[in-house]
């Protein structure tokens, strides 16, 4: 049933000429320029007077660049809202749609948005564009050590784009869910109308764009050549390019991923459709909340260790100078208060994500549905008790080895809960093996190689042998690459009808697939068969004992970037050119499939009540009869969805 | 998922989610929102809540630093106290260091604190006022004596930056200690934004219709700047 007379889209609104105020003349370019400007101004007076001084250089580069981040964000429109409250002015009704991109066409998408379709859209796209980048820097990587003692890139370069490497593909794969999907997807997955604060929201992405030219700058202001982790001392004595990855951390970290997780947290609290009990809400927005409260503990850290990081150097305190009072262990702790848990908050939304794929390709409920939730909360809260255990051969606190020891192998029992989630899920369900469900299989092979792997990275004895190792290199990319970014990869093909209104290719889908199914056990085989060897990581040039093993990871990782680009290619065509989807192509059950597609502005015309959990396959048809094409549309259908759409079979 | 449509729920103000509400002067945030105070009171309480939860990881790191490096004294440089003369200490500039590095005046951080509290206290006079409905100068005068004594907390930490007995340079505890300082100046200055927007709308009249809650969450947040100026302030001050 559908109520006839549907009332006016709100993206129909007619506004006024002087709706949104000074939004009407911001956008991503005017961020650029007043960036620039106020950079440069802030370059041209710090240089005047702190040039010269006392670590000088570290105070001109932060300056220059905390002044890039804050011109850019005034030119975006980040700060309007709130001036505009300090002053005591409130935006009308018609500045709230202006904002959220009424009458704007495409051009909303270079502005400072605040529908949430329009922040996980431009999320989607920062998100390629990172890995793009990061990618790129990984050939590089590889093609380097391709032979023993490759002229390709110099040691210190080669450095440099290890840690840019690395930095650019954690920012990455922190929002690579919650940034698309939690904020394009979760809001309607739950009945919620947008997010709860939608300029906070916009504000995290726009924060984000603004945190990335200070990370790519950091190769023409000498480059970082520490690694990722930026281990003090080594920090310390970096050239100035350390002081704009700090600014980067801090923005992105201290600031966006902050807020997001916040905005998330509150939105599934207090925003869910009448009668969306806890116990109703989609598994995914339990990943999804989980992982942002593990955010909120993580990311201050990482604010804290690098705002200290950045005072030894541009003011000369010494947190991590030992000669002078402070400690390199004082970075380790700190730094790894974030760095764990991190691992967790980037894999948590994507493994539920595979959770809504397996119970909606399967048509089962998702299995043992609150045995999941709580094992994301144990990973959760053991996440934040496991830090040391990369500091094992560091030789700080040895009595505390075999407790963290202990608890880094507890976190094995929720992550093993997780896999029994998923193939219960699957287990004798009817399943309908479409694109999204190859990522799933693919997910299982490959986090339990890095789950497993894992385990002898957290026992001590093994640890004093593979860290610092390509075993290590290769396990973590098990986890994060073959796991987490696998994960959300099903996600994208999974929500891609939902989000661009078009089915994504699955002949070319499916042809990407398995060049980087495939490519990716050749690549990190390779690696684990180099850290058997003993091979160590981070460096440009090694014996030609490892030869054969990198010649085997460096030829793997061209095919998957091959697979990799495929896969891309097969977005940009399907969205451009795709065919249409419609509005539940999945015949799943989630609310995000029971609004028209695209999506209203506000989502919902009719606010929904919820009555059942979100998982209802198979209920009142008979065993073996709950094929995906006979699965029954629900009996009332949201004003809105399209009449087209109900009962159409899946292309 | 089963589900069923309604039509639009009322809300507390007795408006449809749907309908568009043109700007009514002396309202909070009139036209701008959609959805009841109840419902965007709840929302911006946990919001505060998450946020002082993120804040308060970094209060902790802080202090743990502080506490680490104390007992670490890693090469005798905390605070210098067995550089003599003939230890050869040096600064971060390589000069020569005679310990013990001298304290920070107690006055300060203590100065600061009591600022800081009592501002908090003024925020809650201002919640009370609206919340009783009382005249708006019931609100906007708590919340500029509020202002006046965070306005005030701020010139004293920044006059404490002047009168330092030692830099940056001068080993651990110099460090942390003006870390402290950096990070209490911080919250302070957001604070002093929040409570300049709070006297400028209460004074134009935005918080007399039972729209307390407003106020609530800085009062909120004006009570955990109070307690985290006060934590750094005792560590700092007594922990030396």
């Amino acid at each position: 049933m559908s109520i006839a007379t549907a009332p006016l889209l709100l993206e129909d609104t007619p506004l006024g000429p002087k709706a949104g105020g000074l939004y009407r003349r911001q956008n991503a370019l005017v961020g650029l320029i007043a960036g620039v400007v106020l950079a440069a101004i802030g370059w041209v007076i710090s240089h005047a007077l702190l040039q010269g001084s006392n670590w000088g250089s570290d105070m001109v580069v932060t300056v220059t660049l905390t002044c890039w981040v804050i011109g850019f964000n005034i030119g975006i429109g980040t700060f309007n809202a709130p001036f505009r409250w300090v002053v005591g002015k409130d935006s009308t009704r018609e500045d709230e749609l202006y904002g959220a991109g009424v009458g704007q066409g495409a051009a909303r998408y270079w502005k400072y948005c605040t529908d949430h379709k329009v922040v996980g859209t431009q999320y989607f796209v920062l998100v390629m564009v990172l890995f793009a980048i990061g990618g790129t820097l990984a050939m590089m990587i590889r093609t380097q050590l391709i032979t023993a003692h490759s002229s390709f890139l110099s040691p210190g370069t080669y450095n440099n784009i290890v840690t840019i490497h690395g930095m650019i593909m954690i920012i990455a794969t922190i929002i690579m869910v919650s940034g698309p999907f939690a904020n394009f997807i979760l809001p309607i997955m739950i009945g919620a109308k947008d997010m709860a604060f939608p300029r906070l929201n916009a504000m995290s992405l726009w924060v984000v764009v603004s945190a990335v030219p200070p990370l790519l700058a950091t190769f023409v202001l000498g480059g970082v050549d520490t690694g990722w982790t930026t281990y003090a001392p080594l920090s310390v004595q970096a050239p100035p390019a350390m002081d704009a990855f700090a600014i980067c951390i801090i923005t992105f970290a201290g600031v966006s991923v902050t807020v997001a997780g916040i905005n998330t947290i509150v939105t599934v609290s207090t925003m869910r459709a009448k009668g969306m009990t806890m116990s109703r809400v989609p598994i995914f927005a339990w990943g999804s909340v989980v992982s942002a409260a593990l955010g909120l503990y993580a990311m201050p850290a990482f604010l804290t260790a690098m705002s200290m990081m950045i005072t030894d150097r541009a003011t000369g305190t010494s947190f991590f100078v030992n000669q002078l009072g402070g400690a390199g262990w004082l970075w380790e702790n700190v730094f790894w208060t974030m760095g764990h848990p991190e691992v967790y908050v980037i894999l948590l939304p994507g493994v539920a994500a595979l959770m809504e794929i397996a119970s909606t390709f399967s048509r089962k409920p998702v299995f043992a549905y609150k045995a999941a939730v709580a094992a994301f909360v144990a990973i959760a809260s053991l996440a934040i008790m496991v830090w040391a255990h990369h500091m094992f051969t560091t030789g700080w606190a040895p009595n505390l080895a075999t407790p963290f020891m202990l608890t880094t192998e507890l976190i094995s029992i929720p992550t093993g809960v997780i896999f029994l989630v998923l193939i219960g899920t699957i287990w004798k369900g009817s399943i309908w093996t479409r694109l999204p469900m190859y990522f799933l299989y693919l997910f299982l092979w490959n986090f339990i190689i890095g789950g497993v792997t894992g385990i002898y990275l957290s026992d001590v004895p093994a640890d004093q042998f593979f860290h610092g190792n390509m075993f290590t290199t290769a396990h973590f990319h098990y986890t994060l690459l073959g796991g987490a970014m696998i994960a959300a990869t099903g996600a994208v093909c999974y929500w891609f009808p939902k989000m661009t209104g078009r089915m994504l290719n699955e002949r070319i889908g499916k042809t990407a697939f398995w060049f980087i199914a495939i490519a990716f056990q050749v690549t990190y085989f390779g690696q684990f068969w180099e850290g058997f060897q003993g091979m160590p990581r981070r460096i440009a040039f090694y014996d030609p004992i490892f030869l054969r093993a990198n010649q085997m990871s460096t030829v793997g990782a061209y095919f998957l970037m091959l697979g990799w680009m495929i896969l891309l290619a097969a977005i940009i065509v399907s969205w451009r050119n795709g065919k249409i989807a419609p509005a539940n192509p999945w015949h799943a059950k989630s609310l995000e499939w029971k609004v028209q597609t695209p999506v209203p502005l506000e989502n919902f015309l009719v606010d929904p009540v919820v009555t059942s959990d979100p998982y209802t396959y198979g209920e009142g048809v008979p065993d073996g009869q709950n094929e995906p094409s006979a699965a029954p549309e629900p009996e009332l259908v949201p004003v809105g969805a399209s009449e087209s759409s109900k009962g159409e079979g899946a292309s | 998922m089963s589900l069923t449509t309604s039509e639009h729920e009322s809300t507390e103000d007795g408006e449809h989610h749907h309908e568009y509400l043109p700007a009514v002067e002396g309202a909070e945030n009139p036209g701008g929102e959609h959805e009841s105070a109840g419902e965007r009171d709840k929302k911006e309480r946990l919001m505060i809540w998450l946020f002082i939860g993120g804040d308060l990881v970094i209060l902790i790191l802080e202090v743990f630093a502080w506490f680490y490096l104390r007992t670490l004294d890693s090469n005798g440089m905390w605070n210098a106290a067995k550089c003599t003369a003939a230890a050869n200490c040096v600064d971060g500039l390589g000069n020569p260091l005679i310990g013990p590095v001298p304290k920070a005046s107690i006055w300060h951080p203590m100065i600061i604190m009591s600022l800081a509290i009592i501002s908090a206290l003024f925020v809650w006079a201002a919640e009370s006022a609206s919340r009783r409905k009382a005249a708006k100068g019931a609100v906007s005068g708590p919340a500029l004596a509020a202002l006046v004594c965070m306005i005030g907390a701020i010139v004293v930490q920044i006059l404490q930056f002047q009168v330092l007995p030692f830099t940056t340079i001068d080993g651990g505890y110099a460090s942390v200690y003006e870390f402290f300082m950096g990070s209490t100046l911080a919250h302070l200055l957001l604070m002093g934004f929040i409570l300049t927007g709070l006297w400028t709308r209460a004074a134009k009249g935005r918080y007399q219709g039972g729209t307390f809650h407003r106020v609530r969450i800085m009062r909120m947040f004006g009570v955990w700047i109070a307690i985290s100026t006060s934590v750094l302030a005792i560590v700092g001050g007594f922990f030396v």
